[in-house]
């Protein structure tokens, strides 16, 4: 059974794959594989109104085969920071500053941790599994992933950085992430996604989970550089608790189709949400990005701002979503959506919309697509600039607003390296 | 360096279907001021924006040569990097860079021998300059254009004319929209310049800037092309008549003969 195609497998072939590889898990996660997948024969793949999948033949995955194992050795972790090393889902090596440890924090292995009641308790609780096909095979086949908890009131605000690499051969690979902020502690999350350059084709789903807790605060930042052969489904969602806070600092730059989104559940009166997603979009990339504030609660508030470029005949499409529940009084929702376009066959749309069931709100959305301001090309060039150099002030210029607010300082730079990479490219 | 001439010669143009330079002559030399003027819709932004290389246009006759070499074939930065500058009627806002990185970056692409400028020669002359000018030091530091009124949008075309030194400046109505104060400084900007290895080419629509820089010649364009060429009393004349007088008389009488 190691070799066998999705398309081929019976759904008697995959639970008895569950039962090989998972059956030593405890009970309740095992049962929650077997009957995600008892699901995934009936589910269909995503249906994203434009982005088809259809033409990538996803059922042709290699499912069965067992990831590589892990080759990579770890560098040392920047002073004072908690790290993760990941190879194909399977954690490398983990790094902890005694200090952090002495006080509780952790951060493992999510498949090592699954005897843990916050585990049980959290995983699977915001991403379901039975979204669609891709989330049912998440649910049976996941492994690896990131646990990281860190318990109240830490004094110090805890810095993690998660560094999650797949190697070539690694077909598909299903990851979990279960963060969870205690109340009133601060944590920043660092997350790189990357492959090797000459991996083959690779389905990649990711599902990270984030329960902060009342009057925590986390500042989430990823930055994703996949090679062109992998097609990402990348989901994020965070619960917010009273007075809770939750950044989200979103890079997408890499694999040759990404369906990302990350989405806020304000749960609790006084949570505030913000999120900056600044993509990039080159040669025939493919990009689908969205981003939801969901506002359950009263004086709640939400700020989405993203940013994009397309060059050559990259493609995005971005959805924004705020949604303000009757009762959430006194919340406060925006959004800002814009792309550029550097030729003529590069599109993208922005989609933003507003669900508003409460008068006592306010709630705001712009969105913006355009080509670049030919105008301010000619007065550039018109001083001896060349006109890619022209173009790259101009794209610097856009970005600029959005990636100087980045509040993870090594995360902006990274951003700004893989924005300049993109421009030469 | 030796004396600047850009020679006009014959040249026609046009926007899609529409021809908007028809058979228009005229030589720049170092050491001149040429003054364009003419009624609103004549070309005479045309003129200027497809002397630069705007794409847009589209050359279907005649030549333009800067000491004899062609400019038509070059694209906008490779002229700008021969010497010619144009000052703009509508200076585009560019985020994100601020005045000074850009101009240091544009002295630094018209460096011949790939040398860059010295940061501190840079800012020596970017002070002085913008001493000359009577602007405020700070505007070196915000984004080129952003958010910069009309008149100090006109300042900074002049500023950058400074900082690169041209040798052929095409200055686009650099006085529209401006006071009798901003008209000073701007004056006094060209007039600086003035020498055997500068020329200008002041494209205005009124005569006011013309009492603070005396031009050489004065040129009257109308419909595409230059209709009536003088001394300064050209100015004075057009200014007494009217630009009716432009359009009944002199367009008539070109048409004509």
């Amino acid at each position: 059974m190691s070799e066998m195609i999705l398309d081929q497998a019976s759904e008697a072939d995959l639970k008895s794959l569950v039962e090989e590889r998972f059956g030593h898990e405890p009970q309740w996660s095992l049962a929650r594989r077997q009957s995600a997948a008892e699901a995934v024969l009936n589910l269909d793949w995503p249906r994203l109104e434009r982005t088809p999948l259809k033409k990538r033949k996803l059922d042709q995955l290699h499912l069965f085969k067992a990831p590589p194992t892990p080759s990579r050795t770890a560098a040392a972790a920047p002073e004072g920071w908690a790290e993760i090393w990941l190879d194909n889902n399977q954690v490398v090596a983990v790094s902890m500053p005694e200090a952090l440890s002495l006080q509780g924090v952790r951060l493992e292995s999510l498949t090592a941790a699954l005897d843990d009641p916050d585990v049980e308790k959290h995983l699977g609780r915001l991403l379901g599994q039975d979204a669609d096909k891709i989330a049912a095979l998440s649910g049976a086949l996941w492994q690896g992933g990131v646990f990281l908890r860190v318990p109240a009131r830490i004094r110090e605000v805890v810095r993690v950085s998660i560094r999650s690499h797949a190697t070539a051969e690694a077909g598909a690979l299903f990851a979990k992430n279960l963060i969870i902020c205690g109340a009133e502690s601060h944590v920043t999350v660092t997350q790189r996604l990357a492959t090797d350059e000459g991996v083959s084709k690779t389905l990649l789903s990711e599902n990270t989970e984030i329960i902060v807790e009342d009057g925590g605060r986390v500042d989430f930042g990823a930055i994703q550089q996949c090679a062109p052969t992998v097609e990402g489904f990348i989901h994020r969602a965070g619960a917010l608790g009273h007075d809770a806070v939750l950044n989200w600092s979103i890079g997408e730059f890499g694999a040759g189709l990404v369906v990302s989104d990350h989405v806020s559940h304000l749960d609790q009166p006084g949570a505030q949400t913000s999120s900056t997603t600044v993509f990039f979009g080159a040669g025939t990339q493919h990009q689908d990005y969205s981003a939801k504030s969901y506002h359950h609660a009263p004086h709640t508030t939400s700020n989405m701002v993203a940013r994009g470029v397309m060059k050559n005949k990259a493609r995005s499409v971005f959805t924004g979503l705020t949604q303000i529940e009757a009762g959430a009084k006194g919340s406060d929702g925006r959004q800002k959506e814009q792309t550029l376009m550097l030729s003529d066959d590069a599109r993208a749309d922005a989609i933003p919309s507003l669900i508003i069931d409460e008068r006592d709100v306010y709630a705001a959305h712009a969105a913006s697509a355009g080509p670049v301001d030919r105008a301010a090309v000619f007065y550039l060039t018109s001083r001896g600039l060349s006109e890619p150099e022209a173009e790259r002030i101009i794209v610097h210029g856009f970005l600029a607003p959005v990636i100087d607010a980045i509040a993870l300082p090594e995360l902006r730079d990274e951003v700004w390296d893989a924005v300049e990479r993109k421009i030469r490219a | 360096m030796s004396t600047p001439v850009l020679e006009i010669s014959d040249l026609h143009m046009r926007i899609e279907e529409k021809q908007i330079l028809k058979g228009l002559t005229l030589t720049i030399k170092g050491g001149e001021i040429h003054a364009v003027m003419g009624p609103n819709g004549t070309g005479k932004t045309s003129l200027a924006q497809c002397l630069m290389g705007h794409p847009r246009y589209q050359i279907t006759g005649g030549s333009v040569r800067l000491d004899g070499e062609d400019m038509l074939t070059m694209k906008p930065d490779e002229r700008a990097r021969h010497g010619l500058f144009l000052a703009m009627q509508y200076p585009s806002e560019i985020s994100g860079v601020t005045t000074a990185n850009f101009l240091r970056a544009a002295i630094n692409a018209r460096r011949e021998d790939g040398t860059s400028i010295s940061l501190k020669a840079f800012r020596d002359q970017l002070d002085e300059v913008m001493g000359f000018l009577d602007m405020d030091p700070k505007f070196a530091n915000r984004y080129l254009n952003e958010g910069f009124s009309g008149g100090e949008k006109k300042r900074n075309e002049i500023l950058q004319m400074l900082m690169l030194k041209p040798r052929i400046a095409i200055l686009d109505e650099i006085d529209s929209g401006l006071d009798i104060d901003a008209i000073k400084v701007v004056s006094k900007g060209v007039n600086s310049l003035k020498g055997p290895d500068f020329g200008s080419l002041i494209i205005t629509h009124y005569q006011r800037i013309l009492d603070y820089v005396h031009p050489d010649f004065v040129h009257i364009m109308v419909d595409g092309t230059i209709v009536k060429s003088g001394g300064p009393e050209l100015a004075l004349e057009l200014d007494k008549k009217g630009y009716e007088w432009v359009r009944t008389e002199l367009a008539q009488s070109t048409h004509q003969a």
